[in-house]
C-alpha cells in the first residue's frame, strides 16, 4: 500500500471528476509570487496553508494556517517552509481556496475481501469517528459498479434528502470510478461540503491509499508513496527502500528512535516474532527490519550496515526461521561483511550480537558467525535446536534464563 | 492421508527458470519418498517445444515445456494440479487459465506482488469455478511422505530433519513462508509432525482462507490437530475461531498470531507482510485475534517460545486418548541420500578417476590463475612482462631479464612483414569478404607452413643436429642436408641477398651479441651462411633461420619454436584486419589478367550416358 499527499492525491481526484478546491503545491515563497501574478482566485478567495509533508497532528504543530489573504498565506508559508519537525525538514506546502461552509459529510471508499464498501454519513470532520456505527455502508462485489438505486438508497439511510440524494449518488460514482480504475485500497474525503459559491460537493480533503504492488500498470503515477506513520521516512530508511526496489528478494527497514534492541531477522512473518519477543520481554526495539526471499549478499550487508548505525543499541537479533530457499551462507556472508566495517568504525563497542538460524548451507553459515568470536565480536550463534525467538530471551534476560 | 495434494497430485509448472528450480525441489521430495515425479509439463511459450532437464536421484528426467496449460494438459492428461510461478503483471491471466482447464482442480501461486484487485478477482473467480487457488505469495503446500508443491520445506536435509517423509498427526497454515517450515521443524521435534503444511501467502487477501482448509482438515481422519500462524491485520483468524466454535470439531487448534508489538509502537508504524495491517478501528489486532481464538477453544501460547511445549502437549493428550501413536521412524542412514556430485565423492576420497589428460603449466582451480605456479597478479605486480609470461607458458621457465629482452625483440622483428605476405593476404582477403576477426586471422594464420614462416622450427632442428654431428665440418653438413633433406630450412631469402641484407636479422644478431648471450646455434647457422653465400648470394641466413637459432640458445624446445612467427604475427594480421574494416576495405576479386588461364577452350557437353 502506498500513502499518496493531498496535492497528488487532489490531482487524482480532478483526474475522475471529483470537484476539489483550487490549490497548488509550492517548495519556495518565489513560486508563490509567480503564482498569484497568474492565478486571480488567489487574490479574491480567503486561502489555507498547510505543510505537505507525511506529519500527523500538523494542526497541533502549526503547521496549518486558514483565513489568509494573499500576503498572510505568503508570510504563513514562508514560516512554514524550513521548518525543523523532529529532523523533517519541511520542503512543500499546500495552499488552497478557502471555502467557507455550513454542513459537513463523509464519504469513503474501502477494500474489503469480497470487494468493495462505500461509506457514507451526513456528518465529518471528527464528527465521524465519535459516530462511527452510524456511518451507513453500501458494498459492491469486486469487477462489479454500485446501481444508481444503491448508492441512492444509502445516501437517504445516511440522511441525505432533496437535491443532495442526486448529487451524492454522482459524487460518490466518480470516487468508486477513482477507487476501482487507479488500483485504490483506500479513498476517504473528510470533510466532504457544499460549496456555497456554485452549489457542488466539494472534497476538502484527500486521503488516498493505492496499491503499490499495481504500480506497473499506472504509468502516469508521477509521485512516490508517503510514509504512513505520521513521520517522512528518514535517509537510511529510504536507502534501503531504494535497494529494496531493485533486487531480488527483500529488504526492510524502519528506525524507531530509543530503542536498545536492534533486529536484523529473516522472513516477513519470523521477524514481527521478533520484535513481540522482545518487548514481551520488556525490552524496547530500535527499528523493524527483515530480509527474505533470498537476496543478494550485497543488499544484506547495506541493511547490516544500516542496522549497526542505530544509535545507542546494546544488542543485534540475528534471527531467523529455517529458511526453504534463501542461502544462509550466502545472505550470512553479507551480514559479516556489514558486521566487520561497523565493528572497524567503532560501532560495535558493547554490543552483543545474537544468532539463531536454520535452511539451505545453515553449518556453514552459523560457522562463519562462530568464528566472528576470533575476530573479538561479541556473538552469540545458536543453531535449529534452539526455539526461535529464544534468543531473545537469553539477550535480555541472560543466557541462564 | 492429506489435504489439497497428495501422491496422485500430478502438477504442471507455468513459468520459467523459477519454476524449474522448484522442480528440481520437488523432485528431491519425490526420491526421497521413494515416488514417481509428480511434475508432468511446463508451461512457458518462450521455451514451448524444447523440454527441461530435472535430476530425480541419479536420472535426468526431460520434462516437456508447452505454451498453454490446454497443451500441456491435453498431452499429459493425468494432470491435476498447476503450480504458478509467472510475473505479477501476468499472473492473473495465468491463473485464470489453469482455473478454467477443466482438468486442474486445485492451483498454488507463488508469484509475489500480484495487485490486491487481481487477487479479488481471483477469489470471485475460482469460487465461481467451483476450484480452489492458494496464494498469491504462497511458499507452496507439502503433504508429509505424499506430495511436495513449491519449493516449502527447504533442502534435502531439512526434508529428513523435520520428517517430511512421512505423514504425522498435525495440520498447518500459514501466512509466513519461513515459519511453515519452522512449524513443520518444531512439530518434528515435539509430536509427530505434520500431515499437510499450507503457506496461504502473507497479502492482504489470501484466495483461499483459513477456513476453507480447517473443514478440508476436519474431513482428513489422519489429522488430529491444526496450528494456525496468524499475524495482526485482516480477519481470517477471526473467522477461524468463528468456525471452531460453531460447532463443535473434532480436530484440535493451536493458534499463534504474531503483532503484539503494535501495541507498543507509534501509531500507523506497520511491519511485515502486506496482510499484516491493523484497522483503523483496532480490528485485526493481535490481541484481539488472539481473544477471539481463545474465547472460541482454540489453545493459543502467549509466546512464540511456547509454542513448542504447547504443540507437545497437544501430543500427549492424544496420545492419552489414542487418536495419535508414537511413529517408529527409520535411522536416516536408512533413508535414501540425493546421489553425490561427482567433485564431493572425489574429494571424500572414495572413488578413483583416470584422468582425461595431463596439464602441467596453468591451473585455474584456486582465487586466479597460476602460471607454473606463479600467480598472474603477482607477476605483474612484481614488475615482469609479456616475455616471462611466455617463457614460462612455453618452456615452462622465467627467462632472466636479458633473455626477456631478445624474445621481446623476436616478437617485435615478426610482427609484420606488408600486406603481400601469404598471411597477411589471406587475413586482408577475408576481412574485405566481411568475415569477422578471429575467422580472418585464421585465414592468415593457416597459411604458415613450410614455405611460409614456418621454418622456424625445422630449422631449429637441423642446425642443431648439425652443431651435434658435424660441429667442425660445415661442407659435410650440406652434404647431409642435400642428401636427406633438401635446402637447409632457415637459409635462403625471395628479395633478400647479401648486398640487400635482411635488416631484420642484422639486428637480431647485433641484439644477441651485445646482450652477451651465449650463442652456439647461432655461430653455427652464421658459419653455414658463410659457406652457402659462397655458393649464391640469397643463400642468406632468414629471419626464420635467425629465430630459430637464437631461440634455441635461449633453450627453447624446438616445437614451440614456430609459435613465436605465430604469435608474432598475429599482431600483424589483426591489425590488418582491423584496418580493412576502418578503411573500409571492399570485396576483392583477382584481376583475370593476374592469372594465367591454362584451359581448354569451350565445348559441348555430351549428352549423359
Amino acid at each position: 500500500m502506498g500513502k499518496v499527499l493531498e496535492g497528488p492525491g487532489m490531482e487524482l481526484f480532478n483526474k475522475w471528476g471529483i470537484y476539489t478546491p483550487r490549490h497548488f503545491v509550492i517548495s519556495t515563497t518565489d513560486q508563490f509570487e509567480s503564482l498569484l501574478q497568474s492565478n486571480v482566485w488567489m487574490r479574491e478567495s480567503k486561502l489555507v496553508v498547510k505543510a505537505h509533508e507525511a506529519l500527523g497532528s500538523r494542526m497541533k504543530l502549526g503547521l496549518v494556517k486558514i483565513n489568509l489573504d494573499a500576503d498572510g498565506a505568503k508570510k504563513a508559508a514562508d514560516e512554514i517552509l524550513g521548518r525543523d519537525i523532529d529532523g523533517l525538514i519541511i520542503s512543500q506546502v499546500i495552499i488552497s481556496e478557502m471555502i467557507v461552509h455550513e454542513e459537513e459529510f463523509y464519504l469513503a471508499v474501502t477494500s474489503t475481501r469480497e470487494g468493495a464498501e462505500i461509506l457514507m454519513a451526513k456528518f465529518g470532520g471528527i464528527e465521524v469517528e465519535e459516530n462511527w456505527e452510524q456511518v451507513k455502508r453500501t458494498f459492491v462485489e469486486v469487477g462489479d459498479k454500485p446501481t444508481d438505486e444503491q448508492l441512492e438508497e444509502c445516501a437517504k439511510s445516511a440522511g441525505f434528502g432533496g437535491e443532495l440524494v442526486e448529487k451524492m449518488r454522482k459524487f460518490s460514482h466518480r470516487l468508486f470510478e477513482a477507487y476501482d480504475n487507479e488500483d485504490g485500497s483506500y479513498m476517504e474525503i473528510n470533510p466532504l461540503i457544499v460549496n456555497p459559491a456554485d452549489g457542488k460537493l466539494c472534497a476538502l480533503d484527500a486521503v488516498i491509499l493505492l496499491d503499490n504492488d499495481a504500480r506497473y500498470r499506472h504509468p502516469d503515477w508521477n509521485f512516490s508513496f508517503a510514509s504512513e506513520f505520521g513521520r517522512a521516512y528518514t535517509e537510511d530508511e529510504k536507502a534501503i527502500m531504494e535497494i529494496d526496489s531493485r533486487v531480488k528478494g527483500s529488504v526492510k527497514l524502519i528506525e524507531i528512535p530509543g530503542g536498545k534492541v536492534a533486529l536484523l531477522p529473516a522472513g516477513g512473518g519470523a521477524s514481527v516474532f521478533y520484535s513481540d519477543a522482545v518487548i514481551n520481554l520488556g525490552g524496547t526495539i530500535a527499528n523493524y527490519s527483515e530480509y527474505s526471499g533470498d537476496p543478494p549478499a550485497w543488499a544484506v550487508e547495506a541493511l547490516t550496515d544500516k542496522v549497526c548505525s542505530l544509535p545507542g543499541i546494546e544488542h543485534i537479533i540475528v534471527g531467523g526461521a529455517i529458511a526453504n530457499f534463501t542461502d544462509v551462507k550466502a545472505t550470512f556472508t553479507g551480514i559479516i561483511a556489514g558486521f566487520r566495517k561497523a565493528k572497524e568504525e567503532g560501532k560495535l563497542d558493547n554490543v552483543k550480537i545474537w544468532v539463531r538460524r536454520g535452511g539451505p548451507n545453515e553449518a556453514v553459515g552459523l560457522e562463519s558467525m562462530r568464528k566472528l568470536a576470533e575476530e573479538g565480536f561479541d556473538i552469540h550463534v545458536y543453531d535449529r535446536y534452539t526455539p526461535l525467538t529464544d534468543i531473545a530471551r537469553f539477550a535480555l534476560k541472560g543466557e541462564d534464563n | 492421508m492429506s489435504i489439497v495434494c497428495d501422491e496422485n497430485s500430478k502438477v504442471v509448472i507455468m513459468g520459467g527458470v523459477a519454476g524449474v528450480s522448484a522442480a528440481m525441489r520437488m523432485a528431491e521430495f519425490s526420491y526421497l519418498c521413494k515416488l514417481p515425479f509428480s511434475v508432468t509439463s511446463f508451461v512457458y511459450p518462450p521455451d514451448a517445444g524444447k523440454t527441461a532437464e530435472i535430476q530425480y536421484g541419479s536420472q535426468f528426467l526431460s520434462i516437456p515445456i508447452y505454451k498453454s496449460v490446454g497443451e500441456a494438459t491435453a498431452n499429459h492428461p493425468e494432470t491435476n494440479t498447476a503450480l504458478v510461478y509467472i510475473g505479477a503483471n501476468r499472473a492473473y491471466k495465468g491463473c485464470m487459465e489453469a482455473l478454467e482447464n477443466e482438468k486442474i482442480q486445485f492451483v498454488s501461486m507463488i508469484t509475489e506482488g500480484v495487485p490486491e484487485k487481481d487477487a479479488k478477482l481471483l477469489i470471485k473467480n475460482s469460487k465461481k469455478l467451483g476450484k480452489l487457488l492458494n496464494g498469491p505469495s504462497s511458499i507452496g503446500v507439502l503433504s508429509a511422505g505424499k506430495c511436495r508443491l513449491g519449493v516449502i520445506g527447504g533442502e534435502y536435509n531439512n526434508l529428513k530433519l523435520s520428517k517430511l517423509f512421512r505423514p504425522g498427526s498435525f495440520g498447518v497454515i500459514t501466512k509466513s513462508g519461513g515459519l511453515s517450515n519452522e512449524i513443520m521443524w518444531l512439530v518434528s521435534q515435539f509430536a509427530d509432525g505434520v500431515t499437510t503444511t499450507i503457506g496461504v501467502g502473507g497479502d492482504t487477501y489470501p484466495v483461499t482462507d483459513f477456513t476453507t482448509y480447517l473443514d478440508l482438515f476436519e474431513k482428513d481422519s489422519d489429522t488430529k490437530a491444526v496450528i494456525i500462524v496468524g499475524e495482526m491485520g485482516g480477519n481470517l483468524e477471526e473467522e477461524a475461531a468463528t468456525w471452531y466454535e460453531e460447532k463443535p470439531r473434532r480436530i484440535k487448534l493451536i493458534g499463534m498470531v504474531s503483532g503484539f508489538c503494535q501495541e507498543t509502537l507509534p501509531k500507523g508504524m506497520k511491519f511485515g507482510h502486506a496482510g499484516a495491517k491493523e484497522g483503523k478501528h483496532g480490528e485485526g489486532s493481535a490481541r484481539a485475534k488472539t481473544e477471539r481464538l481463545r474465547g472460541a477453544g482454540a489453545i493459543v501460547p502467549d509466546t512464540f517460545g511456547d509454542l513448542g511445549p504447547t504443540i507437545k502437549q497437544v501430543y500427549e493428550d492424544l496420545k492419552a486418548t489414542g487418536q495419535a501413536k508414537e511413529i517408529k521412524d527409520l535411522p536416516f542412514s536408512e533413508l535414501p541420500d540425493l546421489p553425490r556430485k561427482v567433485e564431493e565423492v572425489i574429494k571424500a576420497g572414495d572413488v578413483m578417476v583416470q584422468p582425461l589428460f595431463k596439464s602441467t603449466i596453468t591451473d585455474d582451480r584456486g582465487e586466479e590463475p597460476l602460471y607454473c605456479g606463479y600467480p598472474a597478479s603477482e607477476l605483474i605486480s612484481k614488475g615482469y612482462d609479456i616475455p616471462h609470461v611466455l617463457g614460462l607458458l612455453w618452456n615452462k621457465k622465467l627467462p632472466n631479464d636479458k633473455e626477456a629482452e631478445i624474445i621481446k625483440r623476436i616478437l617485435m622483428l615478426a610482427a609484420d612483414h606488408g600486406p603481400c605476405v601469404s598471411g597477411a593476404l589471406g587475413t586482408i582477403m577475408a576481412a574485405c569478404a566481411g568475415i569477422g576477426m578471429s575467422q580472418s586471422v585464421a585465414a592468415g594464420l593457416i597459411m604458415i607452413g613450410p614455405r611460409f614462416g614456418g621454418a622456424v622450427t625445422d630449422a631449429s632442428k637441423y642446425f642443431n643436429y648439425g652443431l651435434v654431428h658435424y660441429p667442425n665440418d660445415i661442407p659435410g653438413f650440406l652434404t647431409h642436408m642435400k642428401k636427406n633433406v633438401g635446402p637447409v630450412p632457415g637459409i635462403g631469402h625471395r628479395v633478400k641477398s647479401l648486398k640487400n641484407p635482411d635488416k631484420r636479422v642484422q639486428e637480431l644478431i647485433r641484439s644477441v651479441k651485445e646482450l652477451g648471450l651465449r650463442s652456439p646455434h647461432l655461430d653455427y647457422a652464421l658459419a653455414v651462411e658463410a659457406v652457402t653465400t659462397g655458393k649464391k648470394d640469397n643463400l642468406i641466413l632468414n629471419v626464420d633461420g635467425c629465430m630459430a637459432c637464437v631461440l634455441t640458445d635461449l633453450g627453447f624446445p624446438h616445437q614451440s619454436l614456430n609459435g613465436f612467427f605465430v604469435l608474432a604475427r598475429t599482431m600483424g594480421m589483426i591489425g590488418h584486419w582491423i584496418d580493412q574494416k576502418r578503411e573500409g576495405g571492399r570485396l576483392i576479386r583477382l584481376y583475370n589478367y593476374l592469372v594465367n588461364f591454362a584451359v581448354t577452350p569451350r565445348r559441348e557437353v555430351p549428352d549423359r550416358k
